[in-house]
């Protein structure tokens, strides 16, 4: 529709209409004038048509002037509204029915377009800038940080988190960020706990982390860091999680160099072991029907120690281990006779040896119970070792197990030799002590009991002494029935039933392909 | 055991003593044994031959046996692996990693708690 010619049709049509109009009123005043007054001279005649068609062109003036100008005011009133400075101009309405009503609305209709349009680009740029000026303080910040949005996608990250993490950060960006980076959390309280935590269901919420080692997947450099997590519902511009990253790579390695170098001894102490086992199982194989009975004794004697010798590097792990609270268990449901017959079957050698026998009372219809097999094995093969070295003399040790009044599955270890005085009783779990004593004629390194009892608390059970100088010791531990480790499990919702020296962990993986 | 077919062992395995006493207590078991002393040579024998087991050391030289077993057990870059896997070291690890190797691989040995002849105990009774 072309509003244009319909506007100049309605003007020329309008016009048409008011000349036609002030002709015909000077029409009917010269007829009045005329018929009424045929007497008056022609002067007369014309000065009061002159008079009469001076009024009458102002008036006709006057209306047309205000029909015809509607359409520019409307298109003022219309400019002036979305000016900057003419706020307080009402709009105009357009729908008032006016000369060129379809043209007014048009052109009134692009002015606002056009304002709004001003107005997104303004905004556009005012965001942009704001934006400059956060990539700039970002970048500047020495210490990495990487915004996450509500999908955990990473939307942003600075010029020193690809410096940290040797990877240009705009290839980070549009990555998950458990995909993009390989975190690994102390516990389980990790990133993604908290996010599932925090994420819609709290307005904003913080959260630290230390010890947490951060890389590439993949990829075996990897720094440790103490990260912080900002989470905001309801920020505008999509920005939800903020994480900073605190290298302190220095200072955690340290740590993990302690414990590295542990491993990396205890790693050169096994191989020549393993060796030693080998080859005595060689002689063993090859040489055992041909050798004298002492000679075989010997060879029995030489597998013992080496045994011996791999179970004190074991424990010189577990110390380790202990003190870097390192120690985890897995909790399996074991069958606890099992378990002691099998303890029991491998340290009877050695008892053997000494002219000693073990003997076992174990109650029938013990529960089952929530073990780590491997560490309860070595609490076991402690007290065992521990009251074979201090039998001196006698010949005997019990074994026994039964369900105490608690409900705890209680087993001791008992012996008839040396016993321990009782100034010293309180101090035998302690780390390295030993009895100064007996030092010359027992070996040990005072490991063994510290061992056990760090392993039975991690457990949930308690060990314990009785002992009489001479009559012998008696060492009891507890254990838990499984289906209160289960139960416990399950209060803490952690079907992994993984626990280390301090409680309940969940047990988390370390590498993500 | 099938005695026309013996069962192949690869042992990756950098310490030449320990990979002596292996093979001949598993020759003498009837399995056939062969020996690769790095984990690029270990890697690339796994790949091209076809082994029943691998046993494979953690501390080798070139590619770690960690680096070994999650390739061996990615099927994009180890497609038709069938062997079994058993991890044999003396390396202790943190517990966590060592589960994670432990639910990779389908055994896991400290070589010093055990003697060859328990090392063929064990793989005999494996399901292969």
């Amino acid at each position: 529709m072309d509003f244009l010619s319909k506007f100049r049709r309605q003007v020329k049509l309008y016009l048409f209409w008011v000349l036609l109009a002030e002709n015909a009123l000077l029409v009917a005043a010269w007829w009045a004038v005329h018929t009424y007054h045929h007497e008056l001279s022609p002067l007369y005649t014309v000065i009061g048509m002159a008079v009469l068609g001076l009024f009458g062109t102002l008036l006709v003036s006057d209306a047309a002037e205000k029909r015809i100008t509607q359409p520019f005011i409307t298109l003022w009133q219309a400019i002036h509204h979305i000016a900057p400075q003419g706020a307080e101009e009402p709009a105009p309405d357009l729908n008032q029915k006016q000369l060129g009503h379809e043209l007014v609305a048009n052109l009134a209709s692009h002015v606002y377009q056009l304002a709004s349009t001003i107005q997104a680009v303004e905004k556009t740029n005012s965001k942009v800038a704001q934006d400059l000026h956060a990539n700039f303080i970002a970048n500047s910040l020495p210490l990495p940080l990487i915004v996450l949005d509500k999908d955990e996608m990473i939307t942003y990250a600075n010029e020193a988190t690809s410096k940290y993490l040797g990877k240009p950060a705009d290839d980070l960006a549009g990555q998950n960020v458990y995909t993009a980076l390989d975190m690994s959390f102390k516990s389980d309280d990790t990133l993604s706990t908290w996010l599932k935590n925090s994420a819609g269901k709290t307005a904003t919420a913080s959260h630290k982390w230390e010890h947490v080692r951060i890389g590439l997947p993949g990829q075996g450099d990897s720094l440790l860091f103490d990260l912080a997590g900002y989470y905001n519902k309801d920020n505008s511009l999509g920005y939800e999680t903020l994480l900073i990253l605190f290298d302190h790579t220095d200072v955690y390695s340290q740590d993990d160099q302690a414990m590295s170098f542990v491993a990396i001894s205890v790693h050169e102490l096994r191989t020549p072991l393993t060796l030693l086992r080998g080859y005595i199982e060689v002689f063993d194989e090859e040489l055992g029907p041909t050798l004298t009975p002492e000679l075989k004794e010997f060879m029995t004697k030489m597998d013992a120690a080496a045994q011996q010798l791999a179970a004190f590097v074991d424990n010189i792990l577990n110390v380790a281990k202990i003190e870097d609270n390192q120690l985890t268990l897995q909790l399996h449901e074991e069958n606890w006779q099992n378990v002691i017959e099998n303890v029991v079957g491998d340290l009877n050698l050695r008892a053997g040896v000494r002219g000693i026998t073990i003997k076992t009372d174990i109650a029938p219809n013990l529960p089952t119970v929530g073990v780590d097999r491997y560490s309860i094995y070595e609490v076991l093969a402690n007290l065992l070792d521990n009251a074979i070295k201090y039998s001196k003399g006698t010949d005997e040790i019990y074994v026994s197990a039964l369900l105490n009044k608690q409900g705890l599955v209680e087993t001791s270890v008992k012996d008839f030799g040396l016993g321990i005085d009782a100034s010293i009783l309180p101090h035998v779990f302690d780390k390295f002590y030993r009895n100064h004593r007996n030092r010359a004629q027992i070996g040990g390194t005072g490991l063994g009991l510290y061992v056990s009892r760090a392993i039975v608390d991690a457990h949930g059970g308690e060990i314990s002494v009785n002992s009489k100088v001479n009559e012998g010791s008696t060492f009891t531990f507890t254990v838990l029935p499984f289906s209160q480790v289960q139960g416990a499990g399950k209060t803490l919702g952690n079907p992994d039933l993984t626990r280390n020296a301090h409680g309940w962990i969940k047990n988390h993986s370390l590498y993500r392909d | 055991m099938d005695a026309a077919k013996p069962k192949r062992i690869l042992c990756i395995e950098d310490e030449h003593f320990i990979s002596e006493l292996y093979t001949r207590a598993l020759t003498r078991a009837g399995y056939k044994v062969d020996v690769q002393l790095d984990g690029q040579k270990g890697m690339a024998a796994a790949q091209t031959d076809v082994y029943d087991i691998i046993l494979l050391d953690l501390m080798i030289p070139n590619i770690t046996g960690i680096e070994v077993l999650r390739t061996l057990r990615n099927p994009a870059k180890t497609p038709k692996m069938h062997a079994k896997i058993i991890i044999t070291t003396n390396l202790e690890q943190r517990e966590d990693i060592r589960a994670d190797i432990e639910q990779q691989a389908d055994g896991y040995l400290v070589k010093a708690e055990i003697t060859p002849r328990e090392l063929v105990e064990f793989l005999n009774k494996l399901d292969i």
